[in-house]
């Protein structure tokens, strides 16, 4: 990069005036100056909505009842500090270890390099079971269950798979054949119905 | 930008923290045009800066109690929008690359006038996009927003010498990108 | 040659007696001895025989009626005849049966013959399989066909490949979701290439206990 004279950044600090400067130098203060008005030229606003709107309207909104805000704040993560005696932190340790080292039921599985996760999640409240079937399972449909853990009516499956594309649909209750209406990519069937498709990427990206 | 005979922004923050919520909407109206403007020309992207600064008010709002000199909000603000800017750029990795050669979307009340400061703009934000974004900053709050470099002091964090150094940089990258695209 | 002969005589029954086992008890009866037919047809034509199977387990598994299921299975075999004539057309030889899938899936999802040959012509191996996904995409959102290539054809010439160009399709969607029009939408992306945001990686809570099927899997995998 090429440094400019320093009467130029004088000029433009406006600790010397640009009159006396030699027309080569004043030229470079002029282009600058020029660059910066164009860029002050005002931006049109989003089509979507004004700022002022939507920052009001965000503003004007009820707040959360204390409910719901109870209901968040046990739904988020927060750190915990514990303080323990030296001794028992020793125990503490151990039983940690041990635990760890037992065969958990939900360890993130070691995925291959041409492998990915699908992620499959659905809402079926009332659904007394949910399961997932297509072309990475031979379209069986008792293999894969979706799980609703906090019994809130949204099942949910996570299934390592090769990187390619798959046809599924969900399976409700053993025998109601439902597409995922949260996929954003589907395909006719060619039994008059429409199959979801998810792509799945290698986890190595 | 305040007028003579306007709320000072200290009283207006005053009538908000006390609750009159509707108040806030004069600060928007204030420096909303300024604020855009920076994101965008930060950003390269008139939405993504229209969502950073929506979120950077409704920050501003939630916030303004801790606003410890609301004679300075301009610079309070200013700094909010910097530092969502960063983030995004730092998410998004944006700061080094150039525009594509593109042309601007058509717009039906466009003349020839409105055409050729377009291609005006293209050109210097080409050329803007070029620089990294701390020195994109310090040119931007410098020359285009106005600031003091005690203002950018408040606004970046950093020191005036160090400010200085970014700006003067910026205006050599800019200067020879200017003219290696005239 | 012998020993190539005679491996020949033996995967061939058996790749046919596989196919059997998995169909038996799965599909009606009435229908195996037709899948079964087109699944030997398609194997001498050197096509893929997995979506046949597939389309046949589908349909299987839905209650479908045999002669619904025969149709079916008929009409893949179609496709992907569709689809390689359309590989040869464009002068793209020797092809994988994923490619064959992938081009046949594309069809399929309404992307017309020439834009598919087009992005076959244009893109670099490597990345064929995710251009189409995302032609497909951005075609079943209402984008034009053309418009749309044109822009992933773009993506690659400024060095993105394989699955960023998924990327670049989601980047035009959200556009969408954003309000802009379609044109602007792909004007916008088209200025940000090639820093297209990447898709976020899932939180490892969402993945945890991540399990793989037990079956056989039929992918359409990625060229």
């Amino acid at each position: 990069m090429k440094p400019i004279d320093p009467r130029v950044h004088q000029a433009l600090d406006r600790e010397i005036a640009r009159e006396g400067l030699p027309p080569e130098l004043a030229l470079q203060v002029a282009r600058l100056e020029a660059a910066a008005a164009v860029l002050g030229t005002a931006v049109s606003q989003w089509a979507g909505g004004s700022v002022e709107a939507r920052v009001m309207a965000a503003i004007r909104r009820p707040a959360p009842s204390r409910m719901w805000r109870l209901a968040r704040w046990l739904a988020a993560p927060h750190s915990v500090t514990l303080r323990i005696r030296p001794a028992w932190s020793l125990a503490l340790a151990a039983a940690v270890a041990l635990v760890t080292l037992l065969p958990a039921g939900d360890e993130t599985p070691s995925v291959g390099e041409q492998e990915g996760i699908a992620q499959f999640v659905a809402r079926f409240p009332g659904a007394n079971s949910v399961h997932v079937a297509g072309s990475f399972n031979d379209w069986r449909s008792g293999t894969i269950p979706l799980r609703d853990a906090d019994h809130d009516g949204v099942w949910r499956a996570a299934v390592v798979l090769p990187a390619g594309a798959y046809e599924y649909m969900f399976v409700v209750d053993g025998e109601r054949w439902v597409p995922d209406h949260l996929a954003d990519r589907t395909v006719e069937d060619d039994f008059g119905r429409e199959n979801s498709v998810v792509i799945v990427r290698p986890a190595a990206r | 930008m305040e007028v003579r005979g306007d709320p000072s922004d200290a009283d207006v923050v005053a009538r908000v923290l006390s609750g009159d919520h509707e108040a806030f909407g004069l600060l928007i109206r204030r420096y909303e045009a300024g604020l855009l403007r920076f994101a965008t020309r930060m950003l390269g992207d008139r939405d993504v800066a229209a969502d950073a600064v929506a979120e950077s008010f409704i920050r501003a709002y939630r916030h303004l109690a801790s606003c410890r000199e609301p004679a300075r909000l301009r610079t309070w603000l200013y700094r909010i929008v910097a530092n969502r800017c960063k983030s995004y750029l730092a998410r998004r990795r944006m700061a080094d690359v150039p525009l594509d050669d593109a042309p601007p979307v058509a717009d039906p009340t466009d003349n020839e006038a409105a055409l050729e400061r377009a291609e005006q703009l293209a050109l210097v934000e080409r050329a803007l996009a070029r620089l990294a974004s701390e020195k994109r900053e310090a040119f931007l709050l410098k020359h285009v927003e106005g600031l003091s470099y005690q203002e950018m002091a408040a606004v970046t964090g950093e020191r005036i010498p160090t400010l200085k150094m970014r700006v003067h940089r910026a205006r050599e990258a800019l200067l020879q990108a200017l003219e290696e695209q005239a | 040659m012998r020993l190539w002969f005679g491996l020949a005589l033996l995967t061939g029954p058996l790749a046919a007696q596989s196919v059997r086992v998995r169909l038996e008890g799965r599909v009606p009866a009435a229908a195996m001895a037709i899948v079964d037919s087109l699944v030997q047809q398609a194997t001498q034509e050197d096509l893929p025989t997995e979506p046949l199977v597939q389309k046949a387990l589908e349909g299987g598994a839905k209650h479908v009626s045999a002669g619904r299921i025969v149709a079916a299975v008929q009409l893949r075999l179609v496709q992907m005849r569709d689809a390689r004539t359309l590989l040869v057309r464009a002068g793209h030889g020797p092809f994988t049966a994923a490619e064959v899938m992938a081009v046949s899936g594309t069809l399929k999802r309404g992307v017309p013959g020439p834009v598919v040959e087009r992005l076959v012509v244009a893109l670099p191996n490597e990345s064929r399989g995710s251009a189409l996904h995302a032609e497909a995409d951005l075609v079943a959102h209402g984008f034009d066909p053309d418009s749309s290539a044109g822009l992933l054809v773009e993506a690659t010439r400024r060095s993105l490949r394989g699955g960023r160009l998924l990327d670049v399709s989601a980047a035009v969607l959200h556009a969408l979701q954003r309000g802009h029009t379609r044109p602007e939408a792909l004007a916008l992306v088209r200025l940000q290439l090639p820093n297209v945001p990447p898709a976020p990686k899932p939180p490892k809570a969402s993945v945890a206990g991540a399990r793989r099927p037990g079956a056989s899997s039929g992918a359409t995998p990625q060229p």
